[in-house]
């Protein structure tokens, strides 16, 4: 195992204090009814627990349409759930609203997918990483703004431009400093290298785990990308459908998958290495629609592992092996996948 | 396409809500004026007690909610003012009954119509042809001297007033060149060639005007259009240019277009009052604003109302072509 | 083990000579594309990397003629040894989706939204072919079931906004193989998708390759996709070629600083994580902002230790050690002093496979972040100095 995984993982203890917290939530978009027409919902989130710990970050991933951005909005209290409870450092945040919800937006925040469009282009850098302290009523020095921008690997002379006259590196930094202004112990990031280039992607994953080892932070990054999460995350949750399917200590779930999908999933992510030699699950077919997930088990009609009892009851996360990594799977994989290559340890020095 | 029949009848529903709506609306803005249709009709001299009579016969003694009522129930089932050997009667659907015309609003309109639909049809086809052609060929010759002079007609289209270019057109075409009669209308059973003639001047000088938004409409869609993904594959699937804009580009363009030239055309429908004054056909819009000058309101209640309804129906028109021309549009 | 490559030296069904592509706009001339070179054999991929911007798609566009007119292409594409640019617009027409293809990244924007799927792959056969539209609906439904989409014949009648994306990208893959062509290329057709259905798509693309014979350009950004199914390499940088060879030379052997920066900064999935990522400073140049030198020398680690000549003299793609035609444009390759730090950090100019393109120097790993010492041992800096605009 990786010592950086190791490491981490040894750091955060089991009783570490939970940052965040979410119990059986839900979130149901209702769609819009017609006359003498059934009027369905999209089950966006369905029923996810999960906790997030002081230091930790958690990586969540699934397909397109699988609710992780729903997830993470719901987290952020920019959505109310629909069932289900949001704790935020203990406190039950659920039905707090308004004005109410600010010493909860000191703690969480939010940093977005496209940098692009989610700063204000008329407004300039200063202005952009004011807008969270005056949310909060505080009105920030000069000193502090620049020390903001230090954070993120930009600098003063930046903070009188304004969003287009960045790179979308550059972009994705000022959104990371304006979600840090407040001093957040929790960044929740819905994809936050995607729209970038790959050498520009590096920096940006770089720059979040520096900020985690000099401010202490905890992430949750949203991510399709298994290759992004894997470089950043402690623990990692496997979404499909609006359920999370898989959990555990990344290390864990990285080298032994235990649930079909999970499995399917890693062994998808083409590796930059031509003499890797990999057993690829293709799943056939596509994502069922979330406004009618199949019954029981929601990978079901998908699963090369599917048998009649998947049709009755959703399973639930157990553990697999004992420990922190569990699955929802009636039928778990035990053995670690042929992921390994063949010139493999040619490659160690 | 049941989706489609729902969408109709929901929204052939909402028209007929509308209508009551806007009819209340009119009869109540136009017999709060001040004029009095009973003077009209009460004869020389008009003494307290004719006018009395009058407004009996023409039954404006009730209260305005009475007389609506009396209205709409005209259109279901017909009228009778007066009785005995002087009654007048007004057959469903009855839209009212002009005492100076001496003729049911119903008979009026339907009179007129084929006048004003001769030359809203006749102009909108030709302004359709001529607007898109030179919008397409704008678009394709982008930047170059058709593409300005489009560009340029247009915007002398859209500015000047109709009334001076089609006393303009009359000066030259007819006067000085003798070239088209003037004025005057031909039944289409009468004669069609007289009928075409006739109308030539006034289709020419509508579709001129009109055609100068449909220039740009098209000019711009289609610049837009054209820069779309899928155009490129038209190119790289080998499709020769003519196909790529004809096939490709401007099926992309006629929902935008359907949708103004109904919109339109239900407009025009209801009166091209300027045009029939100026030519002097006896059209919708001329019997609108004849019977404004004689205070005849039951006329001007019952025109505006069909106008209404033209322009309401058009945007039905629209909306279920919209859905027909466009597979991601649905109707539920 | 991927099935063995064919050898290089069969020839090729593509071959593009120096091709320039400059767009005349109002802010100036925009050298998109300033000369690089390129050909690929039947039944083999070429796959094309870069970041965005670096000329990608402006070059696959210019094979097919298809650039807008204010684009000015010099050079050769030769198919089959026809010189394509100087074709009549109808020649070229009778090349285009008949014997070079194209399958855009997104297929949804790709499709026209008003004609029903069925109907836009039969438009392609009978652009081509003397057909009834019955025989041409065919064929049509033929290549639907052939790309994997069930129920062909139905799903034939349904329009594009009616499938998923990866149905989507099927659908443009059959549009594209209908006329059977012998050059398929496409730029970036799985980047819109998920991993889950990019691995159908790659496997579709590989499968009609080895049935059909069809020679791909595969253009992509991502060097896993690269790793997995190209036979041959061309990396872009600016517009120019910055390293070109097998997929070996490229992933193993890699002799530009840009390749063995693009391969640090890509994370893998297959590994635990054991280092940070190497990174490039800065971003991507707009094409035409260096004139002079190596476009990359002012995100370049090695540049200090060539000197001068990175900024005065463009490098010209030279040979270097490796199993295919692999070349590299840097001046690094003529110092051997310096290909010994070179080697050190990771590029390996003459072993064979045990080249580790992620391998870094201990200094650099135990000391990450104090980029001066970075500066000094490690070849490629780290984020914390990328700030400057
Ligand atoms: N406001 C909304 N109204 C209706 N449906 C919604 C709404 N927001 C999200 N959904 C649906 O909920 C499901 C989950 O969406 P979500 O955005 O959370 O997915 P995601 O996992 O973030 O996907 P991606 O990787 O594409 O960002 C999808 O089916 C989406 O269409
Ligand atoms: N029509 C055009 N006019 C001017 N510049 C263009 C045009 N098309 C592309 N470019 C420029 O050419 C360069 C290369 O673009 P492209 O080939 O699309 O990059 P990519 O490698 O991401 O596919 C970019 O800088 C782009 O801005
Ligand atoms: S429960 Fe059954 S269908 Fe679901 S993942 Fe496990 S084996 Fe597959
Ligand atoms: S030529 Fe110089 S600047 Fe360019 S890549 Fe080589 S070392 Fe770097
Ligand atoms: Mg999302
Ligand atoms: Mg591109």
């Amino acid at each position: 195992m990786s010592t950086v995984e190791q490491s981490t993982k040894d750091a955060i203890g089991q009783d570490a204090e939970e940052l965040l917290r979410l119990d059986g939530v839900k979130k149901y978009f209702g769609l819009r009814g017609v006359p003498f027409r059934k009027a369905g919902a999209v089950k966006a989130v369905d029923g996810v627990d999960l906790v997030v710990r002081r230091g930790e970050t958690v990586g969540l991933v699934g397909e397109s349409g699988s609710g992780k951005s729903t997830l993470a909005r719901l987290a952020t209290r920019l959505l109310d759930p629909t069932e289900g409870r949001v704790s935020i450092s203990g406190q039950d945040v659920t039905t707090v609203r308004g004005r109410r919800l600010r010493p909860v937006r000191r703690k969480i925040q939010m940093v977005f997918q496209d940098p692009q469009a989610s700063l204000n282009p008329r407004q300039s850098v200063g202005t952009i990483l004011t807008t969270p302290f005056r949310a909060q009523g505080i009105r920030p020095s000069r000193a502090e703004l620049i020390e903001l921008l230090h954070q993120v690997g930009l600098s003063e002379e930046h903070l009188e431009r304004y969003p287009h006259e960045f790179s979308g590196g550059q972009r994705q930094r000022i959104g990371i400093a304006r979600a840090l202004a407040v001093r957040p112990g929790l960044l929740i990031c819905d994809e936050p290298v995607s729209a970038l280039d790959v050498s520009v992607q590096a920096q940006v994953l770089n720059l979040l785990a520096d900020l985690r080892d000099e401010l202490g932070l905890s992430y949750v990054l949203v991510a399709h990308d298994l290759a992004v999460v894997r470089q950043v995350a402690d623990r990692l949750a496997v979404m499909y459908l609006g359920t999370i399917v898989e959990e555990g200590p990344a290390a864990e779930v990285y080298a032994a998958p235990a649930h079909p999908y999970t499995r399917a999933l890693l062994s998808a992510v083409p590796v930059p290495d031509p003499g890797a030699a990999r057993e690829r699950i293709v799943l056939t077919g596509d994502v069922p629609t979330p406004i009618d997930p199949p019954s029981g088990c929601p990978f079901r009609t998908r699963c090369y592992k599917v048998q009649d009892v998947c049709a009755t009851v959703r399973p639930v996360l157990e553990p697999v092996a004992g420990g922190e990594h569990r699955a929802a799977c009636y039928f778990p994989e035990t053995a670690s996948p042929e992921i390994s290559r063949a010139p493999m340890s040619e490659r160690t020095p | 396409m049941p989706d489609l029949v729902w969408f109709v009848i929901r929204r052939l529903l909402a028209t007929v809500l509308v209508m009551l709506a806007l009819s209340l609306a009119v009869y109540l803005i136009f017999y709060a004026l001040p004029a009095d249709p009973a003077r009209l009709g009460c004869g020389k001299p008009c003494t307290p007690d004719r006018l009395e009579q009058a407004r009996h016969f023409m039954q404006l003694d009730q209260s305005t909610m009475q007389q609506y009522l009396q209205f709409l129930k005209g259109i279901v089932a017909g009228r009778t003012f007066g009785e005995g050997a002087a009654a007048v009667q007004c057959n469903a659907p009855c839209f009212g009954y002009s005492f100076p015309l001496a003729r049911p609003v119903t008979t009026l309109i339907l009179s007129r119509l084929p006048i004003t639909a001769s030359i809203a049809i006749g102009a909108a086809v030709l302004w359709l042809i001529a607007g898109v052609s030179l919008g397409l060929g704008a678009a394709l010759r982008r930047g170059r001297l058709f593409d300005r002079f489009a560009v340029g007609f247009a915007l002398v289209g859209v500015a000047s007033p109709s009334f001076l270019v089609g006393l303009l057109a009359i000066l030259v075409f007819g006067f000085w060149l003798n070239m088209v009669p003037v004025n005057g209308y031909v039944p289409l059973t009468d004669s069609p060639v007289d009928w075409a003639w006739h109308l030539v001047l006034p289709w020419v000088v509508l579709a001129a005007l009109n055609a100068a938004s449909y220039i740009r409409l098209t000019r711009a869609q289609m610049l837009e259009e054209l820069n779309l993904d899928h155009i490129t594959t038209a190119r790289a699937k080998g499709a020769g240019e003519g196909r790529v804009v004809l096939l490709h580009g401007l099926r992309g363009v006629l929902v935008p277009i359907v949708t103004i030239f109904g919109l339109d055309l239900g407009g025009l429908l209801g009166g091209a009052i300027l045009t029939e004054k100026v030519f002097s056909m006896q059209g919708l819009g001329e019997l609108l604003i004849s019977s404004v000058g004689q205070l005849d309101v039951a006329v001007v209640v019952g025109v505006t109302l069909f106008s209404a309804f033209l322009v309401i129906l058009a945007n039905l028109v629209v909306d279920v072509l919209h859905g027909v021309l466009d597979p991601r549009v649905g109707h539920a | 083990m991927p099935e063995p490559r064919k050898t290089p030296s069969e020839t090729p069904v593509l071959e593009v000579h120096d091709l320039h592509v400059t767009f005349r706009t109002e802010g100036g001339l925009v050298p998109a594309v300033d000369g690089i070179d390129f050909a690929v054999a039947p039944g083999q991929t070429l796959a094309i990397v870069g970041e965005s911007g670096s000329g990608k798609s402006v070059s696959s566009a210019a094979v097919m003629g298809l650039l807008p007119s204010n684009a000015d292409v010099k050079g050769e594409v030769l198919l089959d040894g026809r010189e394509l640019t100087k074709l009549t617009a109808e020649e070229l027409r009778k090349v285009r989706g008949n014997e070079v293809a194209l399958v855009f990244q997104d297929a949804l924007s790709a499709l026209n939204p008003y004609y029903s799927v069925g109907w836009q792959v039969a438009e392609a056969y009978r652009l081509h072919h003397d057909v009834s539209k019955k025989e041409a609906n065919a064929r049509a439904v033929r290549m639907l079931d052939l790309v994997g989409i069930p129920s062909a014949a139905q799903r034939a009648r349904a329009y594009p906004h009616e499938f998923s994306g990866g149905m989507r990208q099927r659908v443009v893959i059959a549009m594209a193989l209908v006329n059977d062509p012998k050059v398929l290329i496409a730029d970036e057709p799985t980047t819109a998708l998920d991993v889950t259905v990019q691995a159908q798509i790659i496997q579709l693309l590989e499968d009609v390759q080895t049935e059909f014979g069809t020679a791909l350009v595969l253009i992509s950004h991502d060097l896993g996709v690269v790793a997995e199914v190209a036979d041959d390499v061309l990396v872009m940088y600016a517009g120019r070629a910055a390293e070109q060879g097998s997929v070996k030379d490229i992933f193993y052997r890699a002799a530009h600083p840009y390749s063995l920066g693009l391969l640090g900064a890509m994370p893998r999935v297959d590994v635990p994580p054991k280092h940070r990522l190497t990174t490039i400073p800065g971003s991507p140049p707009s094409p035409g902002s260096i004139e002079t030198g190596c476009p990359f020398q002012p995100r370049c680690a090695y540049t200090e230790r060539v000197g001068e000549r990175c900024i005065t003299e463009r490098p010209l793609l030279t040979p270097r050690p490796g199993e295919g035609n692999h070349e590299a444009a840097c001046h690094l390759g003529r110092r051997p002093e310096i290909a010994q730090e070179v080697a050190r950090t990771g590029i390996q100019e003459n072993a064979a496979p045990e080249g580790a393109p992620l391998q870094q120097s201990a200094a650099q790993e135990s000391a990450p972040l104090e980029h001066s010492a970075a500066k000094a041992e490690g070849p490629l800096q780290p984020s914390a100095e990328e700030s400057a605009l």
